[in-house]
């Protein structure tokens, strides 16, 4: 543990509790394709973030390491363009869509604690993807996340989602959900 | 001893090729997608043959730069040299064909094998090995084994290109009048262009030529697959293309651009009015700098393929090779080109327009996907793959009397450019050299002052 984790102070149990809950209810939304319910959870300035993961030397490692802020992302979005990829799926034309893509997303490895202000949460976890489509597609997305949520009455709204998959080549031809 | 790869001897061309397409009758075979002979007659007359893309000079600035790409299925590293010229070396160690570099961009002096620790400088000259005692004692020649380099390397604007072929036509032949209509998205403005940082891959079960020729002549499908991202991003259905009063189909060499002049149908799905507003506020120059004519084109409804697997979009500025792996795979490498004399913020917007509508999570690029994998798929039936594929509009839409250079035909709805593509695939698969292959260009090889 670094010294910057030191200073991070685990939430109460019934926090934690409470946030689990609400990230599990988020990705049952996304398998029942209640788009709008979900998009409904992400704050205004939401800043929902999966950048391209690159296979590079240890000597040649970028601002973030395997990332960085100004390269190219499969996610550098607001609430505009989420809303706007939330319409895609909506349109009855979104040919690829039907038959519908099912969808499981799971988490685990959740650890909470408390943000930079009270009302501030700040959540690592552990995301799986499954995804099936037509008669046997299978695809298969792990990753680690890092969310910023705030407190919003006896909820939450998501205010920043990093999001991180491990692999430099994605094994698909697409990322028709959301992680 | 020349520190060149020596390229393939061309093998017999496979009994019944000449006849498995025809194009004259506007025909292709399903065939073509997913057969194993033919796909390693292709890496060998068309992927070790002819030109192609292996990156731009932006992502290799200095000395020791380097990315990492493939050529067909061979792994190639581009590196710029201190004479600030660019090799194209094999990634595999001359010595057990180890892979020598394992990241895809990065900064070096050389390259050492993890195996038996060869090591090579940023030339590829071998400079030492573990133990290198012994190899004194076998008389070995360090000079003879450094990394091979491909044949030729060449530039256009930025954009290099390699061939494992010295008997490839020069690279100024080879794109021929098609880099009038190339400028007008990497030339169009002083300076050039530069790629943002980073390159997503991801990983198509579909055959390389159907992206290829998606984007080297087939708009046509754009008002009917992504209308819902379409309705998305613009709130209404995509340009109709049939309405645009002048647009053209344009190729030479199999390669192929397709284009209207309404300059901003392309970008305008990004959704963003700062990238349409700032097309509008160079186009004086781009006139002035290129003409009237190409200054329309900086974002117009257009595509380009230049064969045979490296296609862009002007206005999304999306730029990608289709990698080959297999029959029925490809790897897709995208870019995010942007002109260096843009102002960040306008690069920004660009690097997230493009994702946002061409990427693996692009609202436009997911439905392409499903398309090319089942138009892969489907030919797996051996009866299926049998099956005559229509590829016959626009028979007669060739433009005689035009100044525009190249083959030029009538309208973007056109087949043409798709046409000329899987004929001059078809030409290099039935030529055992370049010598035997046939020039079917008709059009202009020149712009006429």
């Amino acid at each position: 543990m670094n010294s910057k984790e030191q200073q991070l102070t685990p939430v109460s149990m019934e926090m934690h509790y409470k946030v689990s809950g609400f990230l599990n209810m988020e990705y049952r939304l996304l398998d029942e394709e209640r788009f709008t319910e979900w998009l409904a959870l992400m704050d205004e300035d939401i800043h929902y973030w999966m950048p391209g993961i690159e296979n590079r030397r240890r000597e040649n490692l970028l601002s973030e390491g395997f990332y960085d802020a100004n390269h190219m992302a499969f996610f550098d979005d607001g609430k505009l363009d989420l809303s706007r990829r939330v319409a895609r799926f909506s349109q009855p034309s979104a040919w690829a869509e039907n038959p519908a893509t099912r969808n499981v997303h799971s988490l685990s490895n959740v650890e909470v604690f408390e943000g930079e202000s009270e009302s501030e949460l700040l959540v690592y976890s552990v995301f799986q993807s499954v995804r099936s489509r037509g008669q046997d597609e299978e695809y298969v997305i792990f990753g680690r996340r890092r969310d910023l949520l705030v407190k919003n009455g006896d909820s939450f709204k998501i205010r920043k989602r990093l999001i991180l998959m491990p692999n430099a080549t994605l094994s698909c031809k697409n990322i028709n959900t959301f992680l | 001893m020349s520190n060149i790869i020596k390229t393939l001897d061309a093998t017999d061309c496979l009994e019944g090729i000449e006849s498995v397409c025809d194009i004259e009758s506007g025909r292709i075979s399903g065939k073509i997608f997913y057969d194993q002979k033919i796909y390693e007659q292709e890496l060998e007359k068309v992927f070790a043959r002819c030109w192609l893309f292996v990156g731009h000079d932006s992502q290799i600035k200095k000395t020791g730069d380097y990315i990492t790409t493939t050529m067909g299925e061979d792994e190639v590293i581009v590196i710029r040299q201190k004479s600030g010229g660019v090799k194209v070396l094999l990634n595999a160690c001359p010595h057990r064909g180890n892979k020598v570099c394992f990241s895809e961009s990065g900064s070096t002096r050389g390259f050492i094998c993890n195996y038996h620790g060869w090591s090579f400088n940023v030339e590829g000259n071998l400079t030492g090995q573990h133990e290198s005692g012994i190899y004194e004692d076998s008389n070995f020649d360090k000079s003879k084994w450094g990394l091979k380099e491909v044949a030729k390397v060449a530039s256009y604007k930025g954009l290099i290109f390699a061939t494992f072929d010295p008997e490839s036509p020069s690279l100024e032949e080879y794109l021929g009048p098609m880099t009038w209509y190339l400028d007008a998205l990497f030339d169009n403005q002083e300076g050039g262009t530069e790629f943002v940082g980073g390159c997503i891959r991801s990983t198509y079960e579909c055959n390389w030529k159907i992206a290829a020729e998606n984007f080297v002549g087939d708009i046509l499908h754009a008002g009917w697959t992504h209308d819902s991202a379409a309705r998305a991003m613009l709130g209404g259905a995509v340009s109709k293309v049939s309405d645009f009063e002048e647009s053209y189909s344009v190729n030479w060499n199999g390669h192929g651009y397709e284009f209207a002049l309404d300059t901003v149908g392309n970008v305008a799905v990004l959704g963003d009015s700062q990238l349409n507003k700032y097309l509008h506020t160079i186009k004086p120059s781009v006139a002035e700098r290129l003409g009237d004519f190409r200054s329309n084109m900086i974002g117009s409804v257009s595509s380009c393929t230049i064969f045979p697997n490296f296609s862009f979009l002007a206005g999304q500025n999306t730029v990608r090779i289709w990698q080959p792996r297999g029959p029925n795979k490809i790897e897709l490498f995208t870019w995010v080109v942007v002109n260096k004399s843009a102002s960040q913020d306008i690069k920004d917007r660009w690097r997230k327009g493009a994702m946002m509508t061409f990427s693996p999570t692009g609202v436009f690029e997911m439905d392409d996907g499903e398309n090319w994998e089942y138009c892969t798929k489907t030919a797996k039936g051996k009866v299926t793959a049998k099956q005559d594929l229509y590829i016959g509009l626009g028979m007669d839409s060739y433009l005689e009397d035009t100044d525009l250079p190249g083959n030029v035909y009538k309208g973007q709805l056109n087949e043409a450019n798709s046409r000329a593509y899987y004929q001059r695939w078809q030409d290099l698969l039935q030529s055992k050299s370049w010598a035997d292959v046939p020039n079917r260009n008709k059009g202009k090889a020149e712009v006429e002052k």
